[in-house]
C-alpha cells in the first residue's frame, strides 16, 4: 500500500522532472530538420529557473483567478498522473480514483482556470485566445466522448489500467481495426488540443494569430514559469496516455515484478517512446501549415469521423 | 519460417484492413488532388499487403498471385499511366471543385460506412469466418465511399480515383469471400483495370485539350430540360 | 472452333486494319469481316438449334439458346453498321481527314464488335463480367469519336457511370461466387450455378442477384441508372448508336435475364415482381420524357429505356409464353432501333442538326432521309407489319393470361403515350413548310443499303414467324427460366 503509494508519487515526479526535458528535444529536433543548430534540449530547465528568480508584475485590475490560475494549471497535470499508467502496469494507489473521463475533466479545469485569466486581465489578446481555445474545446470533446466509449466498448471499463491491460492481453484486439482507428483520432484530438500544428503554431509570435499562446501573455516571473512548466506537463500527460495506454502498452513495470528497480528501468523506456512520438510530432510540425481558423472544424470533424467509424466497427463486429 | 502463427497473420491483416478504411475516409475528405492520388496508391499497397498476409495465413497461392498481380498494377502501372496520360497542371489543384462541402460528405460518408457494416447481417444466414466479417464490411464499406465520392466530385481525375477507390473496395471484400478465384479471371480483371485507367486518362486529356479544364462536372450541355 | 472464330475474326481484322498499309481499305475490310462473322454465327445459331447448346474452349466458351439469340443479333447489326459506316463516315469528315480518322475509327469498332459478341459466349461468370466491363472501354473513345465538348461529356458520363455500375455488379459476382464456394464447387459456369441453385443459401443469392441488377442495370439502361443512356447514345456516331442501343443494352440485359434462371430455381422466392417494378419504372419515365425531348436521336435513346423496361417487365410477369415473347421483343427492338439510328444518321447527314425544334418540312428538303425516317419511327413504336408490333402484342397477351392486368394496363397506356410522343415530333419534322435549303448531295448507297438489309428481317418477323426463329425464340425463352 505505502509501497504503491511511493510510486505513485514517482509517477508525479517524473513528469514534473521530465516534461520539460521533452519540450526541449521536441524544439530541438525541430531546428535540427529546418538545418539550424537550436538551442541545448536543457534550454527549457534553464528559462524555468530564470523565470523563477525574476519579479512578479501583476495588473492591478485582475482578481484572485489571474493570482491563483498558474498553481490549478500546475497541479492538475500532477493530479491526472495519479490516474494513469506511467511507469507501472499494475494499478497504483489512486487508480480508482477516477477513469480517463475523470482525468480528462481534471485537465478540463485547468484549462477553464486560464481560460478565465487570460479574460481577466484586460489585453485584447487573451480574451481571444480563450475563445478560441473553447471553440476548439467544443469541437474536441464530443470526439474524446467517443472514443471514451469506444475504449469501454472494447475494454468493458474506461479506467486506463484496465484498458491497458486489455490491449496488452489480447493481439486480436490490439491489431483490430477499431483500434488503428481510434489511435489515429486520439491522435488528432491531441494535435488540437495541445495547440499543436495545424490547428495552432506552437512558435509563432504573432499575437492575432495565436490561440493556445496568447492566454498567459501577461504573465511574468513564477507565474509565467508555472503556465509554461503546465504546459509542458500537460503534452506529457497527453503523451502517457496516448502512448501507455493506447499505442504501445508494453515496456511498463510488469505487474510480477513489483520492485523499484523495475518501475525505475521503466522511466529510460518511457521516455525512449516518447523521443519516437516527438519525431512524429516533428515531422508533422515541420511539413504541415497552420488551418485557417474555421477549417478547424474540418480536422476536429475528421477526428469524429474516424472515431464514430471505429465504434461502428466495433458495435457491428459481434 | 513459421515464426507468425496464423492466427497473427490475420490479426495484422486486420490492422491493415482499419487503416484501409482509413484511407478511403481521406479521399472523401482530401482538399488536393495530390493527396487522392498519394492515399490511392497507399490503399492499393494496403489491399495488396491484406491479399499477402491472407494468402501467407490460409495457404492460398491465389491470394498471393492476387497481391503479386495488384502490387504490380495499381501501385505502379496504374500510376504511371495516370501521370503519362493525364496533363501535370491537373495534379497541382489545391481545390478540388466539389458539390458537397466536405465536413457534408464526412458526415454523410459516416452514415455510409454504418449503412456497410449493418448490410453484413445479409448474410446472416451463411458460416462466414472471422477474418471475412473484418474484410467485408470495410470492402463495402470502401465500395460505397468510392460510389459516394464520385458523385460529390466534379474533378475528372479526382472521379477516376474514386472509381478506382471503389473498385479497391470490392477487391477487399472479395480476396476473403473467394479465395480460389480462377487465375485466369484474375488475370483478365488485371489486365481491365489498367486499360481502364488508360482510356479514362486519354479521355480526360482530350477533354482537357478540348475544352482546357478537367471540371466534368461542370459540363452539363446534354441534359433535360 | 466455331465459337473461338467468331471471336479470333473481329479481333485479328481490328489488328490488321491498325496496320498502316490498310488503312486506306479498313471500311471494306471491316463489311467483309462482319459479313463472316454473321455467317459464323447463323453457322452456331443453326448448331444450337440442332443440338440445344454448344461448348468449346474446353468448357471456356458456351452457347445455348439465349446466347445464341444474342450471337445472332449481335452479329447482324456489326454486320449492318460496318456497311452504314462506310458511307457515313466518308461523308462526315473532309478528304484530308478521312484516313486518318478510318484509322482510329475501324480498330475500335471491329474489337468493340468483339467484346460484344463475347458476352453471349463466356461461360465462366467473371470472365462474362471482364467481356462486358471491355464491351464500355472499347466503345468509350467511339462515344466521343465526334470530338465536340457535348460528345466528350458524353463519353466520360458512359465511362464512368456504367463502369461504376460495373464494379457494384463484381461485387455481385464475387458474392455468387461465394455461394456456389460454400457448397464444395470450384467451377462457375452459368450451368452449374443453375443446377445447384436449389442449394445455395439465399442469403447470399439475393445480395447477389440486387447487385448485379442495379450494376448491370446501369448498363441496360434501366431507370433509375438511365442518366447517361440518352447522351452517350445521342452523341456517338449514327452506326456506333446502332451497336449501343440496339444490341448493347441487350446483351448487358443478358446477364440480368440469365440470373433470373438462377433464382427461378430458388426455393420460395420470386424474382419477378423486381424485374416488373424496374420494368414499369423504366416504361413509365422513358416514354414522359419522350415527349418533351428536344433531339431526335435523344429521343429514340430514350425509346431504347422504354424497350428495356418492356423486356424486364415480360421476363418478370413470367411463364413461357411471356419469356417467348420477351426473346422476340429483344429481336425485334435491335432490328427497329438499328433501323432507326440509321434513318436518324442520315438526317444528321443531311442537316447536320439534331434539334428537333429547328428542322421542318423534312419531305421538301431531303426526301430520301424523311423516308426512313418515318418507317424507323413507325417500326419502333409498333406498327405493323413492323415486328415490335407482334412482340408487344405478345407480350400483353401473355400478361393478360396471367392475370396481372394492371401491369398489362400501365404498359399499354405506356405504349400508347410513346407512340403519341414519337409520331407528334417525326411528324413534326416531316410535314409542314420547309424552310432552309434541299439536300442535294443525296444520300450514301452503302447507308441505304444498310437500312434495306435491315428491313428485309424487320418485316418479314413482323408478317409470318419462320420456323428457324420461332425454334430459337423458344430456345431462348427456355433459358431464360428454366
Amino acid at each position: 500500500m505505502l509501497l504503491h503509494l511511493g510510486y505513485n508519487l514517482l509517477q508525479a515526479a517524473v513528469v514534473i522532472g521530465f516534461a520539460p526535458l521533452i519540450e526541449g528535444i521536441l524544439a530541438r529536433l525541430k531546428e535540427i530538420v529546418q538545418s539550424k543548430r537550436g538551442p541545448s534540449i536543457f534550454q527549457p530547465y534553464r528559462d524555468l529557473g530564470k523565470l523563477l528568480r525574476k519579479d512578479e508584475i501583476v495588473s492591478r485590475q485582475s482578481s484572485w483567478i489571474f493570482r491563483a490560475a498558474p498553481y490549478v494549471a500546475f497541479t492538475t497535470p500532477v493530479f491526472v498522473t495519479l490516474l494513469i499508467p506511467v511507469l507501472t502496469r499494475y494499478p497504483l494507489f489512486f487508480a480508482f480514483m477516477g477513469d480517463m473521463l475523470g482525468a480528462g475533466f481534471v485537465l478540463a479545469l485547468g484549462g477553464f482556470f486560464v481560460s478565465l485569466a487570460a479574460v481577466d486581465t484586460g489585453n485584447p489578446y487573451g480574451p481571444m485566445g480563450a475563445s478560441r481555445t473553447r471553440m476548439v474545446g467544443f469541437l474536441t470533446e464530443p470526439v474524446f466522448l467517443i472514443v471514451f466509449m469506444t475504449i469501454s466498448l472494447v475494454a468493458g471499463s474506461t479506467i486506463p489500467y484496465i484498458v491497458q491491460d486489455e490491449w496488452v492481453r489480447s493481439p486480436a484486439a490490439f491489431f483490430a481495426p477499431w483500434h488503428v482507428l481510434l489511435v489515429i483520432a486520439f491522435f488528432l484530438l491531441i494535435l488540437a488540443e495541445d495547440g499543436r500544428l495545424p490547428v495552432d503554431s506552437a512558435t509563432g509570435h504573432f499575437e492575432l494569430a495565436m490561440i493556445e499562446k496568447s492566454k498567459s501573455l501577461e504573465y511574468s516571473g513564477r507565474g509565467a514559469a508555472l503556465m509554461k512548466w503546465a504546459g509542458a506537463m500537460k503534452l506529457f500527460v497527453l503523451m502517457v496516455v496516448f502512448l501507455n495506454v493506447l499505442v504501445t502498452p508494453w515496456g511498463l513495470a510488469g505487474p510480477t515484478d513489483t520492485s523499484l528497480a523495475g518501475v525505475l528501468l521503466a522511466v529510460p523506456l518511457v521516455l525512449l517512446k516518447m523521443l519516437a512520438f516527438v519525431l512524429v510530432l516533428v515531422v508533422i510540425e515541420s511539413s504541415l501549415a497552420k488551418l485557417r481558423l474555421f477549417r478547424i472544424s474540418e480536422f476536429t470533424g475528421a477526428a469524429f469521423v474516424i472515431a464514430v467509424v471505429a465504434m461502428i466497427s466495433r458495435l457491428f463486429a459481434a | 519460417m513459421h515464426a507468425l502463427s496464423t492466427s497473427s497473420l490475420l490479426s495484422i491483416e486486420a490492422l491493415a484492413g482499419g487503416v484501409f478504411l482509413l484511407t478511403a475516409l481521406g479521399t472523401v475528405a482530401a482538399r488536393q488532388l495530390l493527396t487522392c492520388f498519394n492515399l490511392f496508391v497507399l490503399q492499393s499497397f494496403l489491399l495488396s499487403a491484406s491479399a499477402a498476409l491472407l494468402g501467407l495465413a490460409l495457404s492460398s497461392p491465389h491470394l498471393l498471385a492476387v497481391a503479386a498481380i495488384t502490387l504490380a498494377t495499381k501501385t505502379v502501372l496504374i500510376p504511371w499511366l495516370l501521370r503519362k496520360t493525364v496533363h501535370g497542371e491537373v495534379y497541382r489543384i489545391r481545390e478540388i471543385d466539389q458539390v458537397l462541402n466536405i465536413p457534408t460528405s464526412l458526415l454523410l460518408a459516416l452514415g455510409l460506412v454504418g449503412l456497410a457494416y449493418f448490410s453484413v447481417d445479409f448474410f446472416g444466414g451463411v458460416a462466414v469466418p472471422a477474418y471475412s466479417l473484418v474484410n467485408l464490411p470495410i470492402g463495402v464499406a470502401v465500395l460505397l465511399l468510392g460510389a459516394f465520392t464520385l458523385t460529390v466530385r466534379r474533378e475528372a481525375v479526382a472521379q477516376l480515383l474514386a472509381l478506382l477507390v471503389a473498385e479497391n473496395g470490392v477487391f477487399f471484400a472479395g480476396i476473403t469471400i473467394v479465395p480460389n478465384l480462377p487465375a485466369i479471371a484474375e488475370l483478365a480483371a488485371a489486365v481491365d483495370i489498367p486499360v481502364y485507367t488508360l482510356v479514362v486518362g486519354l479521355l480526360t486529356r482530350r477533354i482537357y485539350s478540348e475544352m482546357g479544364t478537367t471540371m466534368v462536372g461542370r459540363l452539363t450541355a446534354l441534359r433535360e430540360e | 472452333m466455331l465459337l473461338a472464330a467468331i471471336l479470333l475474326v473481329p479481333v485479328c481484322t481490328s489488328l490488321l486494319v491498325l496496320a498502316a498499309p490498310a488503312r486506306r481499305w479498313s471500311a471494306e475490310i471491316t463489311i467483309l469481316a462482319m459479313a463472316v462473322v454473321l455467317a459464323l454465327a447463323l453457322f452456331a445459331v443453326q448448331a444450337t438449334l440442332a443440338r440445344g447448346s454448344l461448348s468449346a474452349a474446353s468448357g471456356w466458351l458456351a452457347c445455348d439458346g439465349l446466347g445464341a439469340l444474342i450471337l445472332g443479333l449481335v452479329a447482324f447489326v456489326a454486320f449492318t453498321a460496318a456497311i452504314y459506316s462506310r458511307g457515313y463516315l466518308h461523308r462526315r469528315h473532309p478528304p484530308q481527314h478521312r484516313i486518318e480518322a478510318a484509322g482510329s475509327y475501324y480498330p475500335l469498332f471491329n474489337i468493340f464488335v468483339a467484346s460484344m459478341l463475347a458476352v453471349p459466349l463466356m461461360a465462366n461468370v467473371a470472365l462474362l463480367w471482364v467481356a462486358l466491363e471491355l464491351t464500355t472501354l472499347f466503345s468509350a473513345f467511339l462515344v466521343g469519336f465526334e470530338n465536340t465538348p457535348e460528345a466528350l461529356e458524353a463519353a466520360w458520363k458512359y465511362a464512368i457511370l456504367t463502369t461504376l455500375g460495373a464494379i457494384i455488379a463484381l461485387l455481385g459476382v464475387l458474392i455468387l461466387y461465394w455461394g456456389t464456394r460454400v457448397l464444395g464447387q470450384e467451377a462457375f459456369t452459368w450451368n452449374e450455378l443453375i443446377a445447384e441453385a436449389p442449394a445455395m443459401p439465399p442469403s447470399l443469392v439475393w445480395p447477389a442477384f440486387l447487385l448485379i441488377l442495379i450494376g448491370f442495370g446501369t448498363k441496360v439502361g434501366l431507370v433509375p441508372m438511365h442518366t447517361w443512356l440518352p447522351d452517350a447514345h445521342s452523341q456517338a456516331p449514327s452506326p456506333i448508336c446502332a451497336l449501343l442501343s440496339g444490341v448493347e443494352t441487350s446483351t448487358a440485359l443478358y446477364v440480368i435475364l440469365r440470373l433470373y434462371s438462377v433464382l427461378s430455381r430458388l426455393p420460395g422466392s420470386e424474382a419477378g415482381p423486381w424485374f416488373v417494378v424496374f420494368g414499369v419504372l423504366s416504361v413509365g419515365v422513358a416514354t414522359i420524357l419522350m415527349v418533351q425531348v428536344r433531339d431526335y436521336k435523344r429521343m429514340f435513346a430514350f425509346s431504347t429505356v422504354e424497350h428495356m423496361g418492356i423486356i424486364l417487365l415480360a421476363v418478370g410477369i413470367g411463364g413461357a409464353d411471356a419469356r417467348f415473347a420477351a426473346a422476340y421483343q429483344i429481336t425485334a427492338h435491335a432490328l427497329a432501333k438499328s433501323f432507326c439510328f440509321f434513318a436518324a444518321g442520315l438526317l444528321v447527314l443531311a442537316l447536320g442538326e439534331q434539334r428537333i425544334a429547328s428542322i421542318q418540312g423534312l419531305t421538301r428538303r431531303a426526301p430520301v432521309a424523311a423516308l426512313p425516317f418515318v418507317a424507323g419511327a413507325l417500326a419502333i413504336t409498333g406498327m405493323p407489319p413492323s415486328a415490335v408490333f407482334v412482340s408487344e402484342l405478345l407480350i400483353l397477351k401473355a400478361g393478360l393470361a396471367r392475370g396481372q392486368y394492371l401491369v398489362v394496363g400501365f404498359l399499354a397506356l405506356f405504349i400508347v403515350l410513346g407512340f403519341a410522343a414519337i409520331m407528334r415530333h417525326a411528324t413534326r419534322m416531316t410535314f409542314g413548310a420547309g424552310s432552309g435549303s434541299r439536300w442535294t448531295a443525296g444520300a450514301p448507297r452503302t447507308c441505304l443499303a444498310a437500312l434495306a438489309i435491315t428491313a428485309v428481317p424487320l418485316v418479314i418477323f413482323g408478317i409470318s414467324m419462320p420456323p428457324e426463329l420461332a425454334g430459337l425464340l423458344r430456345l431462348a425463352g427456355a433459358a431464360m427460366g428454366r
